[in-house]
């Protein structure tokens, strides 16, 4: 078929018929299509109209205020003009050109943690969400009506739903959270059509192999968690997705999984088709200290020691950033990106060695980062254009106590107490793992918000004392900001609509939409 | 003199305001804070910015636990004035205690941060404890103490991880199970147990499954007295520079005996975050120390007072005559910033653990 055929014919297709999955292979600029924005993870948006030379003057377009209890920490997305985003339970269409309410749908729930959602997935005319009671969702696009939910997890065994679903092909991929009880973590495929379970991948290996002699028996291994509750990415060419997985059970307590506990707070690459793992990665071997490894794994095009490399990177809750060749795992960068005084050095394969002093101690170590960590789940982002990553980090010292010296802990087991922090947002040089400049937040505690970079110089991030700010992504100079009276409780996003672009954001109870609109 | 208004506070009181008047939507459908003295501050402190109000309703915990959990918010970014501290976990503690064995009617709706399902299992702490002593008698020996399972070969499962009890509601799958039969120590047969046994033996696997969460009863620190309190001295009056701003016969005295161990620890590494456990007849809450700023316009006198909120635009801050003074942050404007507890901030990339318990033996002996 004539190329330019195709396209536009994809085009009206996309238009007519909700989202076609090939329109998630193309970089967005109309749209948000998926939580990241795009498969690469990387948050960052080609648009430029809103640049470093004219941002000063961007200013408020519309407000819109939910009427139900919990923070935004979902991604909206933005698909024609509309825009569709959730708390746990509930889930909203409103016009992106107004901010006007088109359908909120609400969800009976029975039970589960309620601590928060991190958005939709869309593919055709339908959309899929996880409940906190552990059902997968789909719901008609036009008019916010459920077609069908399907378990994905047993509320009994306390596990949650929280994560965005991503559609790749036609396969919806799923994730699960829960650290309360000792069970495994695992993510999996479903139909988009019949909502039937395709595949799912448990975060822990088969008993019996190599991998499995990281754990002391078969019983802790099987109880072990490792939740995948964070973003997952995709890279078509390899067919691989990428994510990371969470903490090992018993969270704090590891006196019964002695050894690395595998594949718990690993960053792994999974074929979407199968669940296959192709490889697998561990930033926290034996952890000890809740720092799951789900920050987003941003799928890098980058350029190491002269040679063009398809690279995954993560900067990592334990306060270490990580680059990988993501078509074999192999690590390419290992270093810090805040402060972290809990590894004795770095193995072999690049992963940091724990330090048995730094394990939570009955009288207490005192460790860095805290137990929310160097960065937690909101998304960071990377700008193909400055190779910089970006990503809102705290340094953070707390002490982490064992509560429970049963030679058998399970749960948790002990946490941390008290704590010092504060935050920074980083940027970080892809090729070495350096700092290349870092913006400090004045004012309480570290940020817990994502970040968004453009191609018209700019990141945007929120600092700890409310304001919603726009930096020049080369050097970190401050150069816009608005006080939205509450923290941003979620990461921007960016779409341009009739020719304006615009810029979002949601802090608590209310979602902001900025643009150039002088006119 | 004024009170201190601490920076915490009035950025609060600030947000506050700015949030009244946003707030004019209803917001329907949300779990609602019991109306009681504080019920306000706990809303603008707990239920407004990183979850809403309808986790805290779903909670039911003791004094030390709430203690330990509102400290924990703190140094998650809670924003709480000193002052505050005490009111806001006199309110958690009076209107969310340690559930009772019936928690009323199930959530409608959902919320609340509690794992599991509305209709999970409530234990009844009287028919737990009649469990108990069917468990002593017929399950003990193969399943352990705490239910989590025995050594061996012959060890029986881990019951807190067993489907059978998690999906359990009053005995329904429990005592399906033991009529099927299954071996009991007294060599009896299971389905022998009378229907009110399997029953008060549900509620206590139930409520040992309880024991494993985090809300459950075990969760406090066991032991921080591990140090030599004459290296701790040394420390004090040597390496650490301690007795540089302190003094155990002034500003310290007595300071064993008016706080517990796990809150002296807690203190010298964290003393901004305060209002930790006491021991009775001890000291009341002490308040942290401000942080001031002088604040130097090009063409004006320097203005000194109590950091009210500092970012990367503006700097607010109250005078020594309590007015409240604010600037736009510009090149020519000077701003210095003086934490009294900096000093405490550059310590923990310093002390060792060693240290930081040695220093807790020595303060613990200056009864």
């Amino acid at each position: 078929m004539n190329p330019i055929l195709a396209i536009s014919l994809l085009t009206t297709c996309a238009f007519g018929q909700g989202l076609i999955p090939s329109k998630l292979l193309e970089p967005p600029t109309d749209s948000w299509p998926m939580y990241n924005g795009d498969y690469s993870g990387r948050r960052f948006s080609t648009l430029k109209k809103i640049n470093d030379q004219n941002v000063g003057s961007m200013s408020l377009a519309w407000v819109y205020r939910i009427t139900a209890p919990g923070g935004i920490k979902a991604t909206p997305l933005v698909l024609d003009g509309i825009m569709y985003f959730t708390v746990p339970d509930h889930v909203w269409a409103i016009d992106a050109r107004t901010g006007r309410e088109i359908w909120h749908y609400t969800w009976a729930s029975k039970g589960g943690i309620h601590i928060g959602n991190r958005g939709v997935g869309i593919y055709g005319k339908w959309l899929y969400f996880e409940t906190p009671d552990c059902n997968l969702v789909s719901l008609n696009l036009k008019d916010g009506k459920e077609r069908w939910h399907k378990p994905i997890c047993e509320l009994d065994q306390m596990y949650f739903g929280s994560t965005a679903p991503l559609i790749v092909k036609n396969h919806v991929i799923v994730g699960v959270s829960g650290d309360d009880l000792d069970v495994p973590g695992y993510i999996e495929s479903h139909n988009p059509e019949t909502g039937d379970l395709e595949w799912r991948w448990y975060a822990h290996p088969q008993p019996g192999s190599e991998e499995a002699k990281s754990w002391p028996s078969v019983e802790s291994m099987l109880h072990g968690g490792g939740m995948v509750w964070g973003a997952t990415t995709y890279d078509p060419e390899l067919n691989l997705i990428y994510f990371g997985t969470g903490n090992p059970q018993p969270v704090i307590a590891g006196k019964g999984r002695i050894g690395d506990n595998l594949y718990t707070e690993s960053i792994v690459a999974v074929n979407p088709d199968t669940g296959k793992l192709k490889w697998w990665f561990q930033p926290s071997p034996h952890d000890t200290h809740d720092w799951d490894a789900i920050q987003t794994a941003v799928l890098i095009d980058g350029e190491i020691n002269g040679q063009k490399r398809k690279l995954v990177a993560q900067a990592s809750r334990n306060g270490y950033f990580f680059v990988l060749d993501r078509a074999t795992g192999k690590n390419i960068v290992t270093s810090k990106f805040t402060k972290a005084n809990w590894a004795k050095g770095i193995d072999a394969k690049g992963q940091p060695i724990p330090d048995e002093a730094k394990y939570p101690q009955t009288d207490g170590a005192l460790v860095a980062p805290n137990q929310a960590g160097a960065a937690n789940w909101p998304p960071p982002s990377f700008s193909p254009d400055t190779g910089l990553f970006y990503i809102n980090a705290a340094n953070a010292y707390s002490v982490y106590y064992i509560f429970d010296d049963d030679p058998k802990p399970e749960g948790w087991g002990g946490n941390d107490r008290g704590g010092f922090s504060e935050g920074m947002l980083q940027a970080i040089d892809y090729k070495t793992g350096k700092i290349r400049w870092s913006h400090k937040w004045e004012g309480p505690g570290g940020p817990r918000n994502g970040v968004l970079s453009t191609a018209g110089n700019l990141v945007f991030a929120g600092d700890p004392s409310n304001n919603f700010i726009a930096l020049n992504a080369k050097t970190g100079t401050a150069l816009w900001h608005a006080n939205l009276a509450q923290p941003m409780s979620n990461a921007p996003i960016t779409f341009e609509m009739d020719g304006t672009q615009y810029v979002v954001v949601g802090t608590g109870d209310t979602m902001w939409s900025f643009a150039m609109n002088a006119k | 003199m004024n009170p201190p208004i601490s920076y915490i506070q009035k950025l609060l009181l600030t947000a506050a305001f700015v949030s009244l008047s946003l707030n004019a939507q209803p917001r329907t459908g949300a779990r609602q804070l019991p109306d009681a003295p504080a019920r306000d501050l706990v809303q603008r402190v707990c239920g407004a910015t990183c979850h809403g109000p309808e986790i805290i309703v779903g909670k039911g915990m003791g004094r030390d636990q709430w203690l330990a959990t509102v400290n924990s918010m703190v140094s998650r970014g809670a924003k709480i004035a000193d002052a505050e501290f005490p009111q806001v976990l006199d309110y958690l503690v009076a209107n969310f205690p340690v559930r009772a064995a019936n928690p009323g009617p199930p959530r409608p709706g959902g919320g609340g941060l509690t794992p599991g399902a509305d209709d999970h299992h409530v234990v009844d702490p009287t028919a737990s404890a009649r469990g108990k002593t069917v468990y002593i008698a017929e399950c003990i020996t193969c399943h352990g103490v705490k239910a989590r399972g025995g050594d061996g070969p012959q060890g029986g499962a881990d019951l807190v991880r067993s489907l059978v009890v998690l999906k359990d509601r009053y005995g329904s799958t429990v005592s399906a199970f033991l009529t099927k039969g299954h071996p009991m120590q007294s060599g009896r047969p299971s389905s022998g147990l009378t229907s009110e046994q399997t029953l008060d033996l549900a509620h206590y696997l139930h409520d040992k499954v309880g024991d494993t969460l985090r809300s459950g009863p075990y969760n406090k620190i066991l032991n921080v007295l591990t140090g030599d309190a004459k290296a701790g001295a040394q420390y004090f009056n040597g390496a650490g520079g301690c007795n540089q701003c302190h003094s155990v016969t002034g500003d310290l005295k007595g300071i064993g005996g008016k706080y517990d161990p796990p809150t002296l620890q807690a203190k010298f590494l964290f003393p901004r975050v305060v209002g930790f456990g006491r021991r009775p007849g001890g000291a009341g809450l002490s308040t942290a120390k401000p942080v001031t700023v002088t604040v130097t316009p090009a063409n004006g006198p320097a203005v000194n007072g109590v950091l009210d909120r500092l970012d990367d635009f503006n700097v607010s801050l109250k005078d020594s005559e309590g007015e409240y003074r604010s600037f736009k942050r510009t090149k020519d404007l000077k701003v210095e910033k003086h934490d009294p507890y900096q000093v405490h901030a550059d310590l923990l990339d310093v002390y060792t653990d060693k240290n930081m318990h040695d220093i807790v033996a020595y303060l613990e002996g200056l009864k």
